[in-house]
């Protein structure tokens, strides 16, 4: 295969890689698990000449507890996050979403922060991030901040990180032990598939089945992964049952933007988050959905 | 640039270009034609090999991305000319036809019985949902590494 003439730089370490952006800027594009760079590359519409190879940042890979809050290094990848039992405990929804990106090999090599560098608007562990509050650090060889995943996206592929910054970070709070939550994905096959529709959503029923909160977001249905926040409004507070499941499905599909394109129509994307949002709500009134089972700190 | 991968148990140690995909450094410059470039888009599965014990699609990575690491393909799946159970499993049931996924589908299903002793065909159909097969429609596939989950090691 005759690919273009790339120059890869290969840093060892966080800082040898800021330097390199530092100077480098736009020139570079970034490449972690590769699982999205390489079918760029592939297809010939990669238009940097040079790639900034980030695969031996050894310490961006992590996942520590640090009290509420979970956070995860840059360049976890979806399996190890599967695989961590803090986040199966306390933040079971991303692991659900995980599960369903691309197929096993895939999950191997890709990245959370390469998920949202990517800024995809069907990005399968974006809705998750948005309904267990995610912040994401951005750092430069100069400075840090912080930004809330919902103020991350600008639009489809873009987002508010700087040229000069990396993504080194993402935290996420701890969902409470007893929420009920579902993670559900439409698309064309289980696997290897992009999604049509994504729905994130964790409930806080009490024992009446009364909604005490409710953070619903949805992907692929805007040109950014978005929060449903008329709906959470109009549930809460609420009784749960088929009337307002009917009213919060049919408030979350007008809430939505979606386009039609290669993959369905508006309309149709529009009755399968009506489809998607019922059904898991259905399943937390019936008491059949999956809960953060929690665990208390330091007893796992 | 220089990497040094080692190729089912040998090292190989070469200069390449940085743009050298991992499953053509497997290929031409380890020689170990085992491995297959199907869709070249990390969807089909054929290239799979297994980097550091894990299953990783070979196509969508870089060489420069796996300097230092450890690499199994089909060619080190099993010990000498010997076949192993999936390998054998797949052969006495001919449950594959044109065989240009086989590859990827022996390193993936060697890989997972590997970590699941009792399989059920749900599970054995998701750990291989990365793989496609255009012939056999899967069942044959499935049913011989069930009937492989059963075999001694």
């Amino acid at each position: 295969m005759n690919y273009s003439q790339y120059t890869v730089h290969s840093p060892q370490t966080l800082n040898e890689a800021l330097g390199i952006l530092k100077e480098k800027q736009s020139e570079v594009r970034l490449i972690a698990g590769g699982t999205d760079v390489m079918v760029l590359i592939k297809d010939g519409v990669l238009k940097e000449k040079e790639l900034l190879n980030l695969s031996y940042l050894d310490e961006l890979k992590y996942i520590r507890e640090d009290g509420n809050i979970i956070k995860v290094g840059a360049l976890t990848t979806y399996r190890e996050l599967e695989k961590s039992s803090v986040v199966n405990l306390s933040a079971p929804i991303l692991v659900d979403a995980c599960k369903t990106i691309g197929a096993t090999q895939i999950q191997n090599l890709g990245t959370l922060a390469g998920n949202l560098g990517n800024a995809s608007p069907a990005g399968d562990s974006l809705p998750p991030l948005y309904v267990l509050n995610a912040n994401v650090k951005l750092q430069s060889a100069e400075s840090e901040r912080i930004i809330p995943v919902s103020e991350f996206f600008l639009g489809p592929r873009k987002t508010k990180r700087a040229p000069n910054e990396l993504i080194t970070e993402i935290t996420i709070e701890k969902a409470k032990p007893g929420l009920h939550y579902f993670f559900k994905k439409l698309g064309l096959r289980e696997a290897n598939a992009i999604s049509l529709v994504s729905v994130a959503c964790i409930v806080d029923l009490d024992k009446d089945k009364k909604i005490n909160s409710i953070k619903l977001a949805l992907g692929a249905v805007a040109p950014t992964v978005m929060r449903a926040v008329k709906s959470e409004k109009l549930a809460t507070g609420r009784q749960l049952d088929l009337n307002l499941i009917d009213e919060i499905a049919r408030g979350v599909s007008e809430e939505i933007s979606p386009i039609t394109d290669i993959r369905g129509s508006t309309e149709y994307r529009r009755r399968a988050a009506y489809g998607l949002v019922y059904e898991g709500l259905y399943e937390a009134l019936m008491g059949t959905a999956k809960r953060v089972s929690g665990g208390i700190e330091g007893v796992y | 640039m220089k990497v040094k991968i080692n190729v089912n148990g040998e090292d190989f140690a070469s200069d390449v270009e940085p743009r050298l995909l991992l499953v053509d450094f497997l290929r031409d410059t380890a020689g170990l034609t085992g491995t297959h470039v199907g869709c070249e888009t990390g969807s089909c599965g054929s290239c799979t090999v297994l980097l550091d014990g894990r299953p990783v699609k070979s196509c969508l990575m870089l060489a420069a991305q796996a300097d230092g690491s450890r690499i199994i393909t089909i060619e080190g799946i099993s010990k000498g000319e010997s076949m192993n159970r999936v390998q054998k499993s797949l052969s006495e049931s001919k449950a594959l036809q044109c065989g240009f996924c086989a590859p990827g589908i022996v390193i993936t299903a060697s890989w997972f019985l590997d970590k699941n002793e009792n399989p059920d065909e749900g599970e054995i159909r998701e750990a291989l949902s990365g793989n496609i097969c255009r012939c056999t429609g899967y069942q044959p596939v499935v049913d011989a590494v069930l009937k492989a989950s059963k075999e001694v090691k």
